[in-house]
């Protein structure tokens, strides 16, 4: 930012452990994580479920179940979060870095509107603003992710929207404050497949709008594919490959990524079976390379 | 809105009738000919005869509970000529013991009743729902576990021995409190309070257990839902999360239960009143009970059922305005 040095990275991530105790001992849900994540960049994690890519985005939050212990060192634009107070989080967390949640549904309250919900977002860091002008800041947060007739809409409960309009809802929640990092924990699982491409060509268009990093978490190769510009391959917690979106997709190196991608199905596949990822991909429990036979 | 209404109100009625057929046929049927009862010691046959009469225990079955029906809307006339007697419009008969009109006897010890339940229930709700959040937010830690210790007694101990231990220590042994007497508001307000005090507690205690445990499996359900996870991502502080977003939804199904235990309440609260010698409904149906005086026994019992169906539709009405998901789509 000053003319002094390089811009620092919008988010690093060092030797990031994520650890749940269980009756068999403590299990690493992640382990030895690293990546940086330049301001205005993309990144896409993929992995299967239970390969601790949510942990992952919850640990940068701050947001992990009480049970579960963390060590390593997560920085925001050179400032460390890691070793902050929940209270100096909570600042951090829907102001800087905000979260869009994988079922919209279940993500918003039922109690209130969604202009409620959004304008608490937008109040919760923001010193002296009336409701007047936290109420415009939802109706115009709606109308940027186009969600037609929002004023009226602002009064709605979340039930009466549809799935991709909760979606909506749920992203213009996550820009109302201008956050630089926008992290989106499987943000169209829960959609239909029509309504993925408009949130997806949403998200893209948000990112272009307010210039936010993006780190997109998802099990759908061709989702991160269109989306983010690097792609870091994680699997029983650990980063199995990172590289570009491009090279990863031409040429994988890691045996477990060529197998991931090989199990994506194609129209013009000579093979009639679904190809699997050989086994079930090992429990976290276990040690990271057993189940690598093939 | 109109239409819903209608509907459950037509229901209630509906309801009553029934609790008013059952009650009757449980209470002139099965029970031992009240006519003897009344008539006493020194009897004769043509006494007794007149007894029924005078009572209209000589007509069919049928016609004494339309008789019955017509006196709680209309009023009724007992007897003929000089002996006959009006009874006014919500007329529920007259006591065999004490010939008093059963309607006024309950309109008299209706406040004292009312008074109990609502000095319980404020002290049950608040209790009860810090108790179970105290337990929720301190989950596993000795607080939960004290908490839910204090609960399960609660549940656990039968609430006379409680009145009876909770007299001995704060009255016998501590002389916090004087003696139970009977003492209005406008006397002395001062001594009103310490004489409900105790029966407050002892009604309270029972319920606010419940309503502890109930708080606290709530709250910590809520605390796990992905909206909760929303809020905290949000930046909310910890304080709004918990009030706005946890602690809203894990109480509106208390509502609901509190609304069928208060109306239950209404009903009178036997063994509290019995207890802490309280002329409430509760104690009067004891009484009535113990000597086997029918009219008041039915009239106790249609009164409670007027208060569970009228305050589950109260409920109902409230549900609404509790969670937008039941609003009847209006707009």
């Amino acid at each position: 930012m000053t003319a002094i040095g390089k811009t620092p990275p919008l988010l690093e991530v060092e030797e990031l452990n994520v650890t749940f105790p269980t009756p068999q001992g403590a299990v690493d849900v992640v382990r030895d994580l690293g990546f940086t994540l330049e301001p205005g960049g993309s990144l896409g994690i993929v992995g299967e479920s239970g390969s601790g890519k949510s942990m992952t985005s919850l640990a940068i939050m701050g947001l992990l179940p009480p049970r579960a212990t963390m060590s390593g060192r997560v920085r925001l634009a050179g400032r460390e979060l890691s070793g902050l107070t929940d209270r100096q989080l909570r600042r951090v967390r829907g102001d800087r870095i905000a979260m869009v949640f994988q079922d919209p549904l279940s993500s918003l309250n039922p109690y209130y509107t969604v202009g409620t919900q959004i304008e608490e977002a937008y109040r919760a860091h923001r010193q002296r603003v009336t409701r007047r002008q936290a109420r415009r800041v939802a109706v115009e947060a709606m109308e940027r992710v186009h969600i037609a007739d929002a004023a009226r809409r602002v009064d709605h409960y979340p039930h009466q929207f549809s799935g991709g309009m909760r979606q909506r809802v749920m992203i213009a929640m996550a820009l109302c404050t201008e956050p630089d990092l926008l992290i989106a924990d499987e943000p169209t699982t829960a959609l239909d497949v029509t309504v993925q491409a408009q949130i997806l060509r949403l998200l893209t268009e948000v990112r272009q709008e307010t210039g936010a990093g993006l780190l997109l978490i998802t099990h759908d190769l061709a989702v991160v594919s269109e989306m983010t510009e690097e792609v870091l391959v994680m699997r029983a917690g650990a980063c199995v490959e990172r590289a570009s979106a491009e090279r990863l997709f031409s040429d994988p190196r890691h045996p477990y990524t060529r197998a991931l991608l090989d199990a994506v199905p194609r129209l013009d596949d000579e093979v009639g079976e679904l190809r699997t990822v050989h086994g079930r991909g090992p429990s976290p429990a276990a040690g990271a390379t057993e189940g690598d036979e093939r | 809105m109109a239409r819903f209404l209608i509907a459950r109100l037509s229901g209630v009625v509906l309801i009553l009738l029934l609790v008013c057929l059952f009650t009757f046929g449980v209470f002139f049927v099965l029970s031992p000919d009240p006519a003897v009862q009344i008539c006493g010691k020194n009897c004769t046959p043509e006494l007794i005869e007149r007894i029924r009469t005078n009572l209209g225990l000589d007509e069919p079955l049928l016609a004494q509970f339309f008789s019955f029906l017509g006196g709680l809307f209309a009023g009724r006339t007992y007897g003929v000529g000089e002996s006959a007697t009006h009874c006014a419009a919500p007329c529920l008969g007259y006591s065999f013991q004490s010939s008093q009109p059963v309607w006024d006897m309950i309109m008299d010890r209706l406040p004292v009743t009312a008074t109990l339940a609502v000095g319980a229930a404020v002290l049950w709700l608040l209790a009860g729902v810090a108790g179970g959040l105290l337990g929720a937010l301190r989950e596993g830690t000795w607080w939960d576990r004290g908490a839910m210790v204090v609960a399960l007694s609660g549940i656990s101990v039968p609430n006379y021995v409680f009145a009876l231990v909770l007299q001995y220590v704060l009255v016998v042994e501590l002389e916090w409190l004087p003696f139970p007497g009977t003492v209005t508001f406008a006397e002395d307000p001062g001594g009103w309070f310490q004489n409900y005090l105790m029966p407050w507690i002892v009604l309270a205690f029972a319920y606010a257990s419940v309503y502890a445990r109930l708080t606290r499996a709530n709250v910590i359900d809520t605390l796990s839902e992905n909206y909760v996870r929303t809020a905290r991502a949000k930046g909310l502080p910890r304080h709004q999360v918990i009030r706005r977003h946890a602690l809203r939804p894990a109480l509106t199904p208390i509502a609901t239960v509190f609304g069928m235990d208060f109306a239950g309440l209404l009903g009178g609260a036997l063994i509290t009143e019995t207890v802490f010698g309280l002329n409430g409904v509760g104690k009067m149906t004891a009484d009535s009970i113990s000597r086997n005086d029918q009219p008041v026994i039915m009239g106790v019992t249609l009164l409670a059922a007027f208060f569970v169906v009228v305050g589950n539709v109260v409920i109902d009405l409230l549900y609404t305005a509790l969670d937008p998901r039941v609003r009847v789509n209006s707009a």
